[in-house]
């Protein structure tokens, strides 16, 4: 497989970073980095609430009614929102078998032809996510819970992250095949 | 078009997609989003999305980051050193005590951080280095922090149990308790294994110096003080109190498995500022990302898994394979050899995570059929997963090792972990002929 999170923090080379392309992914990069902390700060968050949770209900008697859905909400607006930071860093993790056994040239090719349907799949996702999102809006959709959140909040971070994962994937396809 | 003609389609689709090198979670939402669109209504593509919101929305599912969280604190500190330092002063008395420390060490660190590479890492990075400068084979050394590792995956609190939990609707806090049996069943046989080839080593350097003179590590003799025992325990005591405030706190019926793992992911972070002062940015920096990384990465994979599921389900193909697998009437056993080979053969590929949720459906109801305990099953899956840990070509643990010791090579340390292989295999021998091992304490506390 390939690593999770590059180590060293360096981004692999088939990451634009000159011309046209480069800019844009400067750009990009500056809002991952921004999503990146915005989702830390969110999974740090859960764990107190979650923690005040034990203490409130049992140590001081206080009901818990929202902690648990407000610690989910946290959760998943982290994982969307960090998803192009992490691919950025070929954080996703896929099967490499083939790249052993191919040219160089076959294989970036089929690396190339990989980001294609991996754009192809999340950006149709995010359009989904997008339709959801302006239902929710539109419905004035809350979750069905007693504490009853409005929806748009999980679906409005899912759209966003799934649109900039999107975003960072055309790029890393208009880079083209690259051999490593 | 058939269930049989649809299954083999969809399973096709699925292997192209998987080995196109799409990463996992893309590759699994894309076959699904496409045989949606094919072989589905139109309006249950219009649900995607939801369908992924509602299933990730499960609190078992999200306590998952903050046992990321809980792990990359104690594996980002210098508490697998300070454990594996204190053990080895209170066992070097016994053969091969140095490696029977680590094997300990791994079982110890594995429980507080419950991942497999933060175990290997953050033990081997000084295990492994001590070893070798204690003339253990570079080979040896590698194996037994490798193997140590993958119980990072069986003992509580396990991210693939919770999954396991999930895929096959069992309890979370059985499987936990399941897990403790057999964890200690494998810190047995790799520690006796650690002692027998210790001894095999210590022999033949003996033999070489009667016969040269020739001088050798393993045959130096440590010796400790009582208040040197003593006084490696202040560093390693917090955590291993963590460790078992956080299982009392979930058993006791203080806290849910959620927030256990809010509580214990704030309180190591509270330990490690306390006991190593990291508690600036720069220390919860690399923490914080690293956790980022790791359950971004696995929750995307479980979203998209559960969707690819979802549509397996809807299109018949899980009752169809399940009820062809009945229908082979196989015995009990070769039915539970022929889906242990299938999950061992996906581990080739695949990590745990994907394998659990893409095939309990189709695995659970003939075992299930067949009588077996979906507790037990649940754990033997994991042993076996284990060994995918530690051979190639995933071997996840075999990776993290050479960067650790890149020196050593990738060669030595696979042939140093396949002993290891062949006593999970024991392992799972044993499991399937005393089932009590592991299914003892979950009956003894949930009756």
């Amino acid at each position: 497989m390939t690593d999770a999170v590059l180590s060293d923090g360096s981004t692999p080379p088939d990451v634009p970073r000159t011309g046209v392309l480069g800019a844009i992914q400067a750009l990009v990069d500056w809002v991952n980095g921004a999503m990146a902390v915005v989702s830390s700060i969110a999974i740090g968050v859960a764990g107190l609430v979650l923690t005040w949770e034990v203490i409130g209900r049992y140590f001081l008697k206080i009901a818990s009614d929202w902690q648990d859905e407000f610690s989910a909400l946290l959760l998943i607006g982290a994982t969307f929102a960090s998803a192009a930071w992490t691919q950025a860093r070929r954080g996703h993790v896929g099967i490499d078998a083939l790249a052993h056994l191919l040219p160089p040239g076959a294989d970036a090719v089929r690396r190339w032809l990989a980001d294609l349907c991996a754009f192809a799949f999340c950006a149709y996702f995010a359009w989904k996510c997008g339709k959801l999102l302006m239902e929710a809006l539109d419905e004035g959709q809350t979750s069905p819970s007693a504490w009853g959140p409005p929806l748009w909040i999980p679906y409005g971070s899912m759209t966003a992250g799934m649109a900039l994962l999107s975003v960072q994937l055309l790029l890393q396809t208009l880079r083209g095949p690259v051999r490593r | 078009m058939t269930p049989l003609e649809l299954g083999l389609l969809f399973g096709g689709a699925t292997l192209a997609a998987l080995f196109s090198g799409m990463p996992i979670a893309f590759a699994l939402g894309g076959v699904a989003t496409v045989f949606m669109l094919a072989f589905m209504p139109a309006a249950s593509v219009d649900t995607i999305a939801q369908n992924v919101y509602e299933e990730l929305a499960s609190i078992t599912l999200l306590t998952i980051p903050l046992f990321i969280l809980k792990g990359a604190a104690i594996g980002k500190s210098r508490a697998g050193k300070d454990l594996y330092d204190a053990l080895h002063t209170w066992l070097h008395r016994i053969p091969g005590g140095l490696g029977v420390a680590v094997v300990l060490a791994c079982g110890l660190f594995a429980a507080m951080a419950g991942s497999s590479p933060a175990t290997c890492s953050a033990i081997g990075s000084s295990g492994i280095p001590e070893m070798r400068r204690r003339g253990y084979s570079p080979g040896f050394a590698a194996g037994l922090v490798a193997a140590g590792g993958t119980l990072g995956i069986l003992l509580p609190p396990s991210i693939v149990m919770i999954l396991y939990a999930v895929a096959s609707e069992q309890s979370l806090g059985r499987l936990f308790l399941a897990g403790i049996g057999p964890g200690l069943l494998l810190v047995g046989l790799f520690a006796t294994y650690a002692m027998l080839h210790w001894k095999k080593e210590h022999t033949k350097a003996l033999a070489a110096h009667r016969d040269t003179g020739a001088e050798s590590e393993l045959l130096r003799v440590d010796h400790f003080t009582f208040r040197e025992k003593l006084s490696a325990l202040p560093r390693v005591m917090p955590f291993v109190l963590l460790l078992s405030g956080v299982m009392i706190a979930l058993y006791s019926g203080i806290a849910t498995p959620s927030e256990t793992a809010g509580l214990g992911a704030v309180m190591a972070l509270l330990l490690i500022a306390a006991v190593y002062g990291a508690w600036r940015l720069r220390d919860l920096k690399p923490i914080f990302l690293g956790t980022l990384g790791e359950s971004g990465m696995l929750l995307m994979i479980i979203g998209m898994s559960l969707l690819y599921s979802y549509v397996m389900s809807y299109l018949h193909i899980f009752q169809s394979a399940a009820a062809w697998i009945v229908g082979l009437h196989l015995s009990k056993w070769l039915l539970l050899a022929a889906m242990l080979l299938m999950v061992m053969v996906l581990g080739f590929f695949l990590p745990p995570v994907s394998i659990i949720l893409m095939t309990s459906t189709i695995v659970l109801p003939p075992l299930k059929a067949a009588g077996f305990d979906l507790v037990w099953f649940g754990v033997v899956m994991v042993v076996v997963m284990e060994m995918g840990l530690i051979h190639p070509p995933v071997g996840l643990n075999i990776f993290v090792i050479n960067r650790i010791a890149p020196d050593i090579g990738l060669s030595p340390i696979i042939w140093g972990t396949l002993p290891f292989v062949a006593l999970m295999m024991l392992a799972v021998v044993i499991l399937s002929a005393f089932p009590g091992i592991a299914l003892w304490l979950p009956n003894l506390v949930y009756g």
